[in-house]
């Protein structure tokens, strides 16, 4: 369909000429009968246009034209041809490029939505990880303050007891001393002496 | 045999040479004591240790000492001295000795026995149970 096309018009030049030249030769060969072919005639004459030179011109014209159609429109058509090959190529080329794209899009999408469904998860266990964990300081910190306070409460008890025992036995060697040294003050001799007496006789009869 | 077991063994031999009767005697004692003065046996300083030891104890377990606080009638003594010769099935002497600390009563100490009945140990009692 494009040689067609690229060869048509050399055609349609070399079909015009040949009928003007058939038109002059007519003309020419009719002038007798009428006063009309006798003024083409002329006219023809005057220009000098006969049948040899329109068809000498013809041939010129034909050799110019397959001249011009073999060295340049030929090679200028395949060029365009190649370009238009090209273009079409890299008309392809970007189609599939956009397929690609779209593909590459749709898959990115897929990936996109996958890494964003995986990162909701992992933050969600990761919040769920964070809040067992808290929970489980909590606890421990709880339990190890009730351990303290325990063990705080029974070292105060201790200690009172301890307290109370020594403050006991201080006051029990004090009331002792003290009864001591009254009785080594206000103890007579008659009453030490009865105290023996007792005393003896509680050992013997023992 | 070592030299301490024959002084030991020599010491018991003189030991039992002062008795009469199942009773030591100032007598016997002051034989030995000229016997061994005469003699001079082989470490005789060691033997004359020993056989006072024994001696010793020998007095202590037949002697009372009566520590007291106050005045203690020559009866008291008495009455103590036959009721532990009672109790020890062996005639026992009683010796007092003033212990002011006692404040009131008695500790009678009989070789390794004590027998105390005083206002002090009472009171340590007390507060010790306290």
């Amino acid at each position: 369909m494009r040689p067609f096309l690229s060869v048509a018009p050399f055609f349609v030049m070399l079909s015009s000429l040949i009928v003007f030249a058939e038109a002059t030769t007519n003309a020419v060969a009719a002038a007798p009968s009428s006063g009309l072919s006798d003024t083409v005639t002329k006219i023809a004459g005057d220009f000098g246009v006969t049948v040899p030179a329109v068809l000498a011109q013809v041939v010129n014209f034909s050799i110019v034209a397959a001249i011009l159609w073999f060295v340049a429109f030929k090679p200028v058509m395949a060029s365009i041809q190649e370009r238009q090959e090209k273009i079409q190529a890299g008309l392809k080329y970007a189609e599939d490029m956009k397929a690609q794209l779209a593909a590459a899009q749709q898959e990115s999408a897929g990936v996109i939505k996958t890494a964003h469904a995986e990162a909701t998860r992992l933050i969600e266990e990761s919040r769920r990880t964070a809040k067992e964990v808290v929970e489980k300081s909590q606890k421990e910190a709880v339990d190890r303050a009730n351990d303290l306070i325990q063990k705080a409460q029974q070292a105060i008890e201790l200690e009172h007891r301890k307290m109370l025992a020594e403050t006991r036995t201080e006051i029990a060697r004090l009331v002792v001393a003290t009864t001591e040294r009254v009785l080594s003050k206000h103890l007579s001799e008659t009453d030490r002496a009865a105290y023996n007496e007792a005393a003896a006789r509680e050992l013997t009869s023992a | 045999m070592s030299v301490k077991k024959n002084v030991q063994q020599a010491a018991r031999q003189l030991y039992k040479l002062s008795f009469v009767d199942g009773r030591l005697t100032q007598e016997q004692v002051a034989g030995v004591l000229a016997y061994v003065e005469k003699t001079k046996p082989a470490d005789s300083l060691a033997l004359l240790k020993a056989y006072q030891r024994l001696i010793a104890a020998e007095v202590a377990r037949n002697q009372a000492v009566v520590e007291h606080a106050g005045s203690v009638s020559p009866e008291t003594l008495q009455s103590v001295a036959s009721s532990l010769s009672k109790t020890y099935q062996r005639p026992i002497t009683a010796t007092a000795r003033p212990n002011p600390a006692l404040l009131a009563g008695l500790r009678v100490r009989v070789g390794d026995d004590v027998y105390e009945n005083s206002l002090a140990s009472q009171l340590s009692q007390l507060g010790s149970n306290v």
